[in-house]
């Protein structure tokens, strides 16, 4: 991961609601094993972090700057069957 | 006694009538046939129906009157006429009341004013179903003021609660959050804004508790100041006092609890309890009320259907079992390919329906009576969307979802 937040989604405007949504379309779409990144505040965050790491995905995220966060969301890589 | 009702005060159309007496059938038949026998005079009604405004119309429109006579040969169904707005708008219930004159109730309670009130009616009926004190009740209002009566209706609701010693929560979603718009003035109307700080005064006087709460995505979109001061705080300069613009996820905690909250268009169905789950986080979600969405209006044209499926995911993600059903004109959301343009800030709605299903809680259907109606098709892609019929909708009405011990399920229409 880099420092460089240019090119990563801004959606720290969003309701937790639609940045639920809009990050569910983002995976939906994403190829397998790629990562969706984005910025958003703090209560976004929080938002993110459980409800995302419950449901199958490794959830990474960094502060960037005051109430700025990087979120990285990647699907966890299924564990191999015995 | 098992006891349901529903609120109407938008327009009833035969489509709508149709579909709400074969559910009813459907109830009937499979769930309570003892209800069809022996007429008596002191049974009570298994299902009320609450008519106000542009409802009312139904039980004159010959399109509509011949599907109220089969509904009302139920002996176990009753309807309450709003009597002020049957005189406003010069309908007759006659033909009606005449077939079924212990059915069809066009008189209403005496308000503390002496003058008659539908709403204490409606009170009265939120009331059979109270839960252990303290009583609340709770409007969901979707519309904006002056331009639409059920803003009026939203606070005569209100007014009755405090009036019967209930505590009341108005939740302003969508264009209802111009309710709490500060300075109205109408020259030709009660001013809801004023109607709605009387309310707020009238509970604390009687030591109630009286919450407006207002969908922080609806109020910023539509000019009223808020911002994040680094707290979660929300903070509106344009607004009454009593309003507070909060997160939407601050709107529904409060439909985690099981008071009974309506809308201008809506229905309380009593549940039979179900087993009691296994954990402590299942037991908490399985006493929250599920919620049954119905989309009704065609995507696009107005936000009411992406304000549906919005509600819907934050139910969801609030652990309450959550159902929409695409229904009447709300199927045009699942017909065709909806292709929108790259980078824009707007919702494909059928991909937004395509990545929320199958997210914990919530469920997607299609009544496809509507699309049948209509001679269109849902997407193929849309697989995580059920086709449903009559038989289908009564369970998904009638019967609690797995795992949920919630006494009553919350119906509201988008």
């Amino acid at each position: 991961m880099t420092g460089d937040t240019a090119e990563i989604p801004d959606f720290s405007n969003l309701t937790c609601t639609n940045l639920m949504i809009r990050l569910k379309m983002l995976l939906k779409n994403a190829p397998p094993h790629a990562t969706v990144e984005c910025l958003v505040r703090r209560d976004q965050r929080d938002t993110i972090d459980v409800p995302f790491s419950r449901t199958g995905y490794e959830v990474k995220i960094r502060k960037v700057d005051t109430n700025r966060y990087r979120v990285s969301l990647k699907k966890k890589e299924q564990e191999p069957e015995n | 006694m098992t006891s349901h009702f529903f609120l109407f005060g938008g327009p009833l159309t035969q489509e709508r009538l149709s579909w709400i007496e074969e559910s009813l059938k459907f109830f009937f038949v499979k769930l309570n046939p003892e209800n069809l026998l022996h007429h008596t005079k002191t049974r009570d009604s298994v299902f009320t129906f609450l008519l106000t405004g542009d409802a009312l119309y139904s039980l004159q429109d010959p399109r509509t009157l011949p599907v109220w006579e089969i509904i009302l040969s139920v002996p176990s169904v009753k309807v309450v006429c709003d009597m002020r707005e049957l005189e406003l708008r010069g309908i007759s219930v006659g033909r009606l009341k005449m077939k079924n004159p212990d059915q069809v109730i066009d008189r209403n309670s005496l308000a503390l004013n002496g003058q008659p009130s539908f709403w204490k009616d409606v009170i009265k009926y939120a009331r059979l179903h109270e839960q252990p004190v303290p009583s609340t009740v709770g409007y969901l209002q979707m519309e904006s003021p002056y331009m639409h009566q059920s803003a009026h209706a939203a606070l005569q609701f209100l007014d009755a609660g405090v009036e019967a010693h209930v505590s009341v929560e108005l939740y302003a979603y969508l264009d209802g959050v111009h309710l709490g718009h500060l300075g109205q003035n109408p020259s030709e109307s009660d001013s809801i804004g004023k109607g709605l700080e009387e309310i707020s005064e009238k509970a604390q006087k009687k030591g109630l508790a009286c919450q407006m709460i207002a969908c922080g995505r609806c109020a910023a979109a539509r000019g009223y100041s808020t911002w994040d001061d680094g707290q979660g705080m929300v903070v509106s300069t344009c607004s009454i006092k009593p309003f507070r613009i909060r997160n939407l996820k601050e709107m529904v905690n409060q439909f985690e609890r099981s008071h009974v909250i309506l809308a201008k268009d809506s229905g309380f169905i009593q549940l039979k309890k179900e087993g009691q789950s296994s954990s402590f986080t299942q037991l908490e979600n399985s006493r929250k009320p599920p919620i049954t969405i119905l989309v009704t209006r065609r995507p696009y044209g107005t936000e009411v259907a992406f304000g549906a499926i919005s509600f819907a995911v934050a139910c969801a993600y609030e652990g309450i079992s959550t159902r929409v059903i695409f229904i009447e004109d709300g199927v045009y959301a699942l017909m065709g390919d909806h292709k929108l343009e790259k980078g824009t800030h707007f919702f494909n709605l059928q991909e937004v329906v395509d990545a929320v299903a199958g997210s914990e809680n919530l469920q997607f259907f299609a009544f496809q009576p509507s699309l049948n109606q209509r001679g269109i098709q849902k997407n193929r892609k849309l697989n995580a969307v059920l086709d449903i019929g009559i038989p289908e909708l009564g369970k998904l009405l009638f019967y609690p979802p797995t795992g949920v011990s919630a006494n009553h399920q919350r119906v509201i229409f988008f």
